[in-house]
């Protein structure tokens, strides 16, 4: 009996115009988005390439590594085609420093702001915004559409038990959104190696956790669904209550969760940290200032002495007081970035727990989190270029003898002497960004994974309660 | 309040009993007050009665669809309430004004109905024969029932209760929505359920189908039995005219 009422539902919705339109609308859309999203790799994976070697380019030539201007780039990443999260708000493109702070430029959005404006069309999108809707529209309808009909008399005149008759309600109805779109999802995914998409078995596995997470956020709008047409007689009622709902879970609460966290954590802008900073190196510089004075005084250079050595006295010193304000820069600087940081993870905490109560705001942190493009993306990059630049001084230090920051170049020799050796840009350790592996994604993952789980237990125990109780009459 | 009874003797075991079955409603509405009557393989029984009688409940409880706050229907000995899904197996049920699936074909609605009441091993001819005994023409068979009248609808949720092959049939105003020509065909296809043995309780307000049709003829007023005629005793009878004394009668009883 469940399989005749699971075929009963399938067929059913198949056999409705919604259906067509539905499947139809999301083909369209989800092969779209692979195609799009898989464009957009190659452009991002050409800009990267071709960054990295004008990057290189325009150290040819040069002959001191102190005149270098070198900049990293973070690598486009496979699964932010279909899921871009936050990385087109980010900066890409770093220049790096053997001191001070580093700071990203040059984000998507940034350089196209039409795109910051009507976003990407991506996967986490069309599962989040269109195919929720789709859901809401298939169910609905699904306990007081059939008492409209009659049908639900007509059927429980026959010894049907209930939780028979809502389960196959239920499995029937998501069968009938999930299994058609399968099939552009399927062609979407051979599309991905086709197109030239860098994946590893990591990606794939992650991909497929991404759809999973996908039909689980349907599956909480469908039992969302079923459940609140179990509550209501009329289906006019249960698709106003829904549609209400829908517009909560999709555009107020994520949205009402950033703003409450922002009134109730306060976060120091970044500008005025950067003020405070600021503030901060004019006093080290003219504290330092002070003592470059002093060292002249106090060691004056006598016109007949030797000009090198007092040259190389300066350059130690010099070298010894950027040594040391660095420090306190660095120090007082990360006080600052810490403090910053850590009211900033507050923040977050309470906004992404205000957000968690919406089912799409979870499948939006766990799609994000899976495809390596969550919020952590942006320290990840951080972090990974604070390494770079501990690595790049070191270098740096080893070729120019010098700590950085403040450089003095001095060459002294006669017209005959050879010229200067060109540098090799390539001798520089080059920048590696790895994303954390599908293991660590994939954990990040789970709670919200979890959560969508959860939403649909709890919406599906709500329905099967309330349908044992409802008035078939 | 007694009902006035005149009934011919039983044929068989009833297999519809309402024994002094009773429906109060949670709002405090008296909906059945102590109804008792059965009804035997073979016989019709015909319940009248206005808006608000009784007779959708007495069905309802039949169904299983309310539960009786007194009393007890029973379907082939098993209480409906205690055993719901046993007394459905042997019920057919046919509603009024019911619209089945608009997506589906008959074909296609009939299947599902008859597979739901167990029944397997149909196949199309069986459909099709089913559907042009109840008067649907052939060429509408394969079409989806959105574009069917209410008659059209009607016939078809006919046949899925003859397809169900249930020893009882309740009707809920079968003959709503039926034109002259089908409700006359109606009535002789209930003729033949009867001669199968079928024991039929019908609710309706046309009181000449139930004169002409009915073995039994029940009067329901706000829940109460207030009448109860053998065909027999009807015969020669005005029923219309009974119908409203009767009604009357009650009225004057209550006040």
């Amino acid at each position: 009996m469940f399989r005749l009422l699971v075929e009963k539902e399938l067929r059913e919705i198949i056999g409705t115009t919604k259906f067509a339109v539905t499947f139809g609308v999301c083909s369209v859309l989800i092969l779209l988005a692979f195609y799009v999203g898989a464009r957009n790799f190659q452009v991002s994976q050409a800009e990267y390439e071709a960054a990295r070697a004008a990057n290189i380019k325009q150290m040819e030539g040069l002959t001191e590594w102190t005149r270098i201007d070198h900049r990293i780039f973070l690598p486009p990443q496979p699964l932010a085609t279909l899921v871009s999260g936050i990385s087109n708000d980010i900066g890409r493109t770093t220049e790096m420093r053997t001191q001070g702070e580093l700071r990203s430029e040059n984000s998507r959005f940034n350089e196209d702001p039409i795109f910051a404006v009507f976003r990407f069309l991506d996967l986490e999108f069309i599962f989040s915004i269109v195919l929720s809707l789709f859901a809401i529209l298939f169910a609905y309808d699904a306990i007081n559409g059939e008492k409209e009909r009659g049908t639900l008399r007509l059927s429980f005149a026959n010894a049907v038990p209930r939780d028979k008759y809502i389960l196959g309600k239920l499995v029937g109805a998501f069968l009938a959104l999930a299994a058609p779109l399968l099939i552009p999802i399927l062609v979407g995914c051979l599309m991905l190696p086709a197109l030239g998409i860098p994946m590893n078995s990591g990606d794939w596995g992650r991909l497929a956790m991404v759809i999973l997470s996908g039909y689980l956020y349907l599956g909480v709008f469908l039992t969302l669904s079923v459940f609140i047409s179990a509550l209501t007689e009329k289906s006019s009622t249960s698709f106003l209550l829904l549609l209400v709902v829908w517009i909560f879970a999709v555009l107020i609460i994520p949205r009402t969760a950033v703003l409450v966290a922002g009134r109730a954590v306060e976060v120091p802008s970044i500008d005025q940290v950067n003020y405070e900073k600021n503030r901060f190196m004019a006093q080290l510089w003219q504290e330092d200032r002070e003592k470059m004075q002093s060292y002249s005084e106090d060691n004056p250079r006598s016109e007949d002495g030797d000009m090198q050595a007092w040259m190389e006295g300066f350059r130690k010193f010099m070298d010894e007081l950027g040594t040391a304000r660095e420090e306190k820069r660095r120090e007082f600087g990360g006080r600052l970035n810490e403090d910053r940081r850590n009211r900033e993870i507050v923040q977050q905490r309470l906004a992404l727990g205000i957000a968690r109560l919406s089912p799409t705001s979870v499948f939006s942190l766990a799609s994000t989190d899976l495809a390596g493009t969550s919020l952590d993306l942006k320290q990840r990059y951080a972090d990974a270029a604070n390494l770079y630049q501990q690595t790049y001084a070191q270098f740096i230090r080893e070729k120019t003898g010098q700590s950085g920051g403040f450089m003095i170049t001095m060459r002294t020799g006669n017209e005959d002497e050879k010229p200067p050796e060109p540098i090799d840009p390539y001798e520089m350790p080059a920048f590696e960004f790895q994303e954390p592996s599908s293991n660590i994604l994939v954990n990040e993952a789970l709670l919200d994974v979890g959560l969508l789980m959860l939403f649909n237990i709890v919406f599906f125990i709500g329905a099967f309660v309330a349908f044992l109780r409802y008035d078939v009459r | 309040m007694e009902p006035s009874t005149h009934m011919p003797e039983p044929t068989g075991k009833p297999l519809l009993e309402a024994i002094d079955l009773t429906k109060r409603y949670e709002d405090g509405t008296l909906g059945l007050d102590h109804v008792s009557f059965s009804v035997a393989p073979g016989q019709v029984y015909a319940m009248l009665g206005g808006n608000g009688a009784g007779k959708t409940t007495t069905i309802n409880l039949f169904l299983n669809f309310i539960e009786p706050t007194e009393g007890e229907a029973r379907v082939a000995g098993i209480v409906t309430h205690k055993e719901p899904l046993q007394a459905k197996e042997k019920l057919a049920y046919v509603s009024e004004n019911v619209l089945l699936y608009p997506n589906f074909t008959a074909l296609q609605n009939l299947d599902f109905f008859a597979r739901l009441g167990g029944k397997t091993n149909y196949t199309k001819d069986d459909y099709r024969r089913v559907l042009l005994r109840v008067g649907l023409q052939e060429e509408a068979h394969n079409r989806r029932l959105r574009g069917y009248s209410k008659g059209m609808r009607q016939k078809c949720g006919i046949a899925i209760a003859i397809l169900k092959d249930a020893p009882a049939i309740l009707l809920d105003e079968p003959t709503s929505g039926l034109d002259p020509k089908a409700a006359f065909e109606f009535i002789h296809l209930l003729e033949s359920l009867r001669e199968e043995g079928k024991a039929i309780l019908m609710s309706t307000h046309d009181i000449f189908r139930a004169k002409e049709v009915a073995d039994i003829v029940g009067i329901m007023n706000e829940g109460h039995l207030v009448m109860q005629r053998s065909h027999e005793d009807l015969v020669g009878e005005d029923l219309e005219k009974l119908y409203v004394e009767f009604m009357a009668g009650y009225m004057e009883e209550v006040a």
